[in-house]
């Protein structure tokens, strides 16, 4: 016998597999954004980006996240996270965005 | 009283004064309001943003159904398994100490009113009921704002041409991320500390048949609701991980603070990854495939966060309201939702008979929540979230830790009398926790979980 306790291997679909699973449809903008760009120039805790369970939120260059809306699980984390009170979330207007079949 | 058509070129029926009062959401709180009211004679407008009531929704697992079985006949539910074990599981990296529990009364109906269900199927079936009893519900309709005259709420915006429609009241049951009424300044924001994040999969086993039932020790409709905390559920967060049986699927997450996730070096996804793979996880979870993966938030500042019930014209139920228990041990928001929900449609139903609109008129809400199960529980658990706080490396790591190695000391099979193992045992947990004097404190400071 091994030393090891024998852990079956879990295989876990990719972010791209996972976000397959659940229904979009895209409501042409985002129902996302900041409010002051220039904090998120000076915010060195990207806490929306550490928070978002659908990587919505990416680092970019420029300084200000970039918004993938259309992975948005409409979860509302990144509203809570952002500790400079920077998010501006709406819900994408008349029944768009995320619809999950089972919940 | 039919909704009027409108003569123009949009063919929306015109709502507006149309209805006695107005439901923001179709969950389980608004449809318990929708409800109520229907069946007192209310004509109610329910608005739902989704395509459907339970399209936006997710939760863990288990549905709390003492109150819904009371407002409608109960048979027709969608009703996954019912709850015949729950199992909790402390988690250090590669070693689980668990207890069960999984008494005979569970097997009986009405099987402790505890139900794993889907909310998409199950959401769906609630809102009809109260479609039944003669509410419209309308979906794919989004409530943007609420209209005031003279301080008074008076009805809603919504994101439908010609959105603006006027009722006496309105019930606001738009779940934690209240942006309704939180912009209606109704109530204030979550802190972050009182917020959790949860991550959810939904996963069957495609592979073979009856996986669930050999894996769980499942017959017939009986099923699991197994929690997990320590450091092998989340890390070093605050929350922990859930495993439910559902009829041919399982569902797998985790939720823990919001606070704790933007200090944490994985993120919700990774969180969720490492707990599938822990030892004494993943052999319930390998070979599956993932049909759905969800997440959302979960309001948890308890009794303290609980804003104005009533307001003149308005009234709040259900995760709009915080009316959520999570410390641990249970994870409750099912029925306090329809608690709520149902206490707030009978205050509004009788307020109407006396054609009364203002928050006094209203206050008989507030007042029954006060007496019911919902902030009983809420304050009666209250200062548990600042003592599990206080003690969180203790109770997260150390403990989980201490006792599997007390465990594995007790057990030890060597040469050695079975005395200087018990010893060994002892002296493992008692270091973790203070000695005898750590001990005796820590049992008195959570005496009240279980007495
Ligand atoms: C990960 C997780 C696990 C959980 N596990 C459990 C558990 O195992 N057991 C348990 O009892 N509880 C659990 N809960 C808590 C439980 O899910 C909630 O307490 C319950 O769903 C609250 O019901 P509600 O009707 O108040 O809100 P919700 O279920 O959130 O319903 C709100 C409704 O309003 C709609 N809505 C929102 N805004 C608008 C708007 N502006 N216009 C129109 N419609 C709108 C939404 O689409 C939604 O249908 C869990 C929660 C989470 C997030
Ligand atoms: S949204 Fe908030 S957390 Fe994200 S970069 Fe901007 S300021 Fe920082
Ligand atoms: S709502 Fe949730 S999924 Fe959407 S961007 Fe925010 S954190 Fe990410």
């Amino acid at each position: 016998m091994s030393a090891q306790p024998k852990t079956p291997q879990v295989d876990n679909d990719s972010m791209e597999d996972r976000l397959y699973t659940v229904k979009y449809n895209d409501p042409g903008d985002s129902h996302l954004d900041v409010k002051v760009s220039d904090i998120c120039m000076q915010c060195d805790s990207y806490d929306c980006v550490r928070v978002c369970p659908a990587n919505v939120w990416r680092e970019s260059e420029e300084g200000v996240p970039h918004i993938a809306y259309e992975n948005c699980l409409e979860c509302s984390s990144c509203r809570y996270a952002c500790s400079h009170d920077n998010v501006v979330w709406t819900y994408p207007e008349t029944g768009a965005g995320v619809t999950f079949k089972h919940g | 009283m039919t909704p009027q058509l409108d003569g123009d070129a949009v063919a929306e029926p015109n709502y507006d004064d149309e209805f006695d009062a107005i439901v923001v959401g179709a969950g389980l709180a608004g449809s318990a309001a929708a409800l109520t009211m229907a069946n007192r004679g209310l004509e109610v407008l329910m608005i739902e943003r989704g395509s459907s009531p339970g399209a936006k929704n997710v939760f863990g697992g288990v549905c709390y159904t003492p109150t819904i079985r009371e407002l409608t006949d109960f048979d027709g539910a969608p009703l996954e398994r019912y709850v015949a074990e729950r199992r909790f599981g402390m988690l250090s990296k590669s070693d689980e100490t668990a207890v069960s529990i999984s008494p005979g009364e569970w097997h009986e109906e009405p099987h402790n009113d505890s139900y794993t269900v889907l909310r998409g199927e199950f959401d769906e079936w609630f809102a009809e009921q109260a479609v039944e009893e003669g509410t419209t519900l309308v979906t794919s309709t989004t409530v943007t704002g609420l209209v005031r005259e003279n301080g008074r709420i008076v009805g809603v915006e919504t994101d439908r041409p010609d959105g603006t429609i006027r009722a006496p009241y309105v019930v606001l049951a738009e779940g934690g991320n209240s942006l309704v009424s939180e912009s209606a300044d109704l109530k204030a924001t979550e802190n972050r500390e009182n917020v959790a994040v949860g991550v959810k999969e939904v996963l069957e086993f495609p592979q073979r048949d009856a996986v669930i039932e050999d894996r769980f020790r499942l017959t017939d409709d009986a099923g699991v609701s197994y929690h997990y905390f320590g450091e092998g559920a989340v890390g070093d967060a605050f929350g922990g991980g859930f495993i439910y049986t559902n009829d041919d699927t399982i569902s797998v997450g985790v939720a823990y603070r919001i606070e704790d996730a933007v200090a944490a070096d994985q993120s919700p996804e990774e969180t969720l990854n490492a707990f599938k793979s822990h030892p004494a996880v993943a052999p319930l979870v390998r070979d599956a495939r993932t049909v759905e993966y969800s997440a959302k938030t979960i309001p948890e500042g308890g009794a303290e966060s609980i804003p104005d019930l009533v307001h003149d014209g308005a009234a709040i139920v259900g995760d709009a309201a915080g009316l959520v228990l999570n410390n641990g041990v249970h994870l409750e928001g099912t029925n306090m939702a329809v608690e709520s929900g149902y206490h707030a449609g009978n205050a509004i139903a009788r307020a109407a008979d006396q054609g009364r609109v203002g928050a006094d008129a209203l206050q008989a809400y507030p007042d029954a929540l006060e007496r019911s199960f919902v902030v009983q529980n809420l304050e009666r658990y209250a200062w548990m979230m600042d003592a599990v706080e206080a003690d969180r490396d203790l109770l997260f790591e150390d403990l989980p830790r201490a006792f599997a190695d007390a465990g594995t000391e007790y057990f030890r099979m060597d040469r050695t009398p079975k005395e200087a193992h018990a010893e060994n045992a002892k002296r493992a947990v008692l270091d973790a926790v203070g000695g005898w004097t750590g001990a005796a404190k820590l049992a008195l400071r959570y005496r009240k979980v279980v007495t």
